[in-house]
């Protein structure tokens, strides 16, 4: 299997900030001191607008130097309702409904797309965006492989795009613990617990009646084809069986859905962010079995490490210097990050590298945890060392027509 | 249990509690390591596939294949690969087992095979990567259906090498497959930074500023005219 490019990746990473990349929001036409003239503002559509799409078509649909043109969903109820939202808001009837992705990110006039899909979707919609020059802010996880993390990175840093994950959980409750740790109150950290899961499962739901306004296929896209199922493919929360987070074809289970928040926090607090795990070590406690990811730096995650709280502090008390806590742009939490990157082609807080550095800590264990022994993990090359079957596991086929 | 299993897989229908079959799974876990159990593992599993069980049961398999299968079960899994409801999941299996048998049955697959599942057999023919030939995947990026072609080109892109760009440099562009095209010369010109050739990169760089089909192409051909300097 064939590795990936991240050697160039830093290097172009480096050249795109050098740069500074040119803004799509054209500086000549000045708004008014309430709300940018339209021809000032990003110009954005939404992929997946139900559940946490709701939220963030809102949060984006909020801001004065956003103009919300187009709704994208595969259930006719959701999309309609995004559009009758969103001409509400600007009082006409210009926003376009779609029911296929590829109409939006095709579309000359938008800057940027938000998407709120179930997992399996992110890759393919974010590496689409990318080669099409959009800027993306995509809910977590993430990713749902290895694999397509990597490609999704590099997609991004070809085409100097803004790409923003979606936990605003990070800052949002970590901060407090975050920044204790960066200013040295606990002492130096060795390593931080993250408890979450569970991991997710085969789905084999019998087929159910389809309803009338969803379109299936485009549901399913890159995922193996199942029948229509209305766990299968509910937005709810529940990683029990009850939700599309359930089942491995579409999510990590809440070993990825929370974990993006929590392996998130921990990444944030431990400042590893620009890292991912060389190795994961499986670990058995009491008959429990626990996964300790290790850090080339020295630092260690554990993920449901029996018996311990969730730090262990070492008794020296580093300052640590010279590294400025880092904070959202702009204003109006993650999404304003997202928007104030767009137009100063800034890196948001949750850039994509690091959420994919990020979710590869849940990645690497839940593969681990399946394999049922220790890994290790060459970041750079992205592959597995000495474990082939291990490799196997970094990327799924996608059903065609879907490629990236 | 694991013949249960196996017994489970024959109704093995959509709606029936995977617990049925989890000590496959369980086998494949278990098995590593034990060269004779895996064998016999596998060719329990390939034969799977040539009976008729339900759909959701030869998925199982495919499943689990994608894990331990070897050149031993590619036959088995290269029948499946013109079965419109099967090619994905035997592509599943076949796209990461490492002999290069299953390159080779993918590519034998192509030419037969309807557009969608040409499409999907390209595709993995692409994430396959090395051991993969190009002319295959420059005749699907010569085809007249645009889809194919876009398809080859992003396989040729993953690809990266000399004869991928010589043969993405004679593509006919049009309006579908003009953004996979140029998004495979950048990725080839990547995979030759990476490799240290920075001149080679630098001319694909350069021409791709000069007739890249987008802004967004030219703004990365810039950037990677940067970074091969």
């Amino acid at each position: 299997m064939k590795t990936t490019r991240r050697k160039f990746l830093s290097t172009t990473g480096t050249a795109a900030a050098a740069l500074g990349f040119p803004a799509i929001i054209p500086s000549s036409a000045l708004g008014n001191a309430d709300r940018p003239a339209p021809s000032n503002r990003i110009v954005m559509g939404g992929i997946g607008i139900g559940n946490m799409g709701r939220g963030d078509h809102g949060a984006f649909l909020g801001k004065k130097d956003v103009q919300y043109v187009a709704i994208c969903d595969v259930r006719k109820g959701a999309m309609n309702q995004g559009k009758a939202k969103t001409d509400a808001k600007y009082g006409n009837k210009d926003c376009k409904a779609h029911d296929d992705y590829r109409e939006i990110l095709s579309r000359d006039d938008i800057d940027a797309v938000h998407i709120a899909t179930p997992d399996h979707w992110h890759a393919q919609m974010i590496i689409e965006a990318c080669r099409h020059g959009k800027d993306v802010f995509c809910q977590k996880p993430e990713s749902l492989t290895l694999g397509e993390g990597s490609l999704m990175v590099e997609t991004a840093r070809r085409y100097g795009r803004v790409v923003s994950g979606g936990s605003q959980r990070v800052l949002q409750d970590y901060k407090s613990t975050a920044l204790r740790c960066w200013n040295g109150s606990y002492g130096k950290i060795s390593s931080i617990n993250v408890n979450v899961g569970p991991m997710s499962q085969p789905c084999n739901l019998p087929q159910e009646n389809l309803p009338g306004d969803m379109n299936w296929e485009m549901w399913l896209g890159p995922a193996p084809w199942a029948p229509y199922n209305s766990k299968r493919c509910s937005g709810s929360f529940s990683t029990s069986g009850n939700s599309w987070r359930s089942y491995i074809d579409y999510s990590g289970g809440g070993m990825t859905d929370w974990g993006a928040h929590h392996f998130g926090g921990a990444t944030f607090t431990v400042d590893v962010r620009d890292l991912q795990p060389q190795e994961a070590v499986l670990g058995e406690i009491d008959g429990k079995k626990f996964v300790s990811l290790k850090y080339p730096n020295g630092m260690e995650i554990t993920h449901n490490k029996p018996g311990v709280g969730h730090f262990h502090v070492g008794r020296d008390n580093v300052q640590r210097e010279g590294k400025e806590f880092p904070k959202y742009a702009g204003s109006g939490g993650i999404t304003g990050d997202f928007i104030d990157c767009v137009k100063t082609r800034g890196r948001p807080f949750r850039d994509i590298e690091y959420a994919i550095n990020t979710m590869a800590v849940p990645h690497l264990a839940t593969i681990a945890y399946k394999l049922n022994r220790s890994l290790k993990w060459d970041a750079a090359k992205q592959e597995f060392i000495g474990d082939a079957e291990a490799n196997r596991l970094r990327n799924r086929a996608r059903r065609e027509p879907w490629q990236i | 249990m694991l013949d249960q299993a196996f017994e489970a897989l024959k109704t093995y229908q959509w709606g029936v509690d995977p617990k049925a079959i989890k000590p496959i799974q369980d086998a494949v876990v278990a098995t590593h390591g034990d060269s004779a159990a895996r064998g016999k593992l596998e060719s329990r599993l390939a034969a799977v596939l040539n009976t008729d069980v339900p759909r959701a049961a030869k998925d199982t398999v495919c499943r689990a294949l994608k894990t331990i299968g070897t050149s031993g079960s590619v036959p088995a899994l290269a029948k499946l690969l013109h079965d419109e409801q099967l090619s994905h999941m035997a592509r599943h299996a076949l796209q990461t087992i490492d002999a290069p048998e299953a390159a080779k049955a993918l590519v034998a697959a192509i030419d037969k095979a309807p557009k969608k599942i040409k499409i999907g057999i390209i595709s993995s023919l692409g994430a396959r990567g090395n051991d993969v030939p190009v002319a295959p995947l420059a005749k699907a990026l010569s085809d007249k259906d645009a889809e194919i072609s876009t398809a080859g080109a992003l396989a040729l892109g993953a690809l990266g090498s000399a004869d991928a760009v010589k043969a993405l440099g004679s593509a006919k562009v049009n309006d579908t497959n003009r953004i996979a095209v140029c998004d495979a010369m950048l990725q080839c010109a990547e995979s030759m930074l990476a490799h240290g050739k920075k001149s080679e990169a630098k001319v694909i760089y350069t021409k791709v500023l000069k007739s890249g089909p987008t802004k967004t192409a030219k703004i990365a051909a810039d950037l990677g005219i940067t970074a091969s300097s």
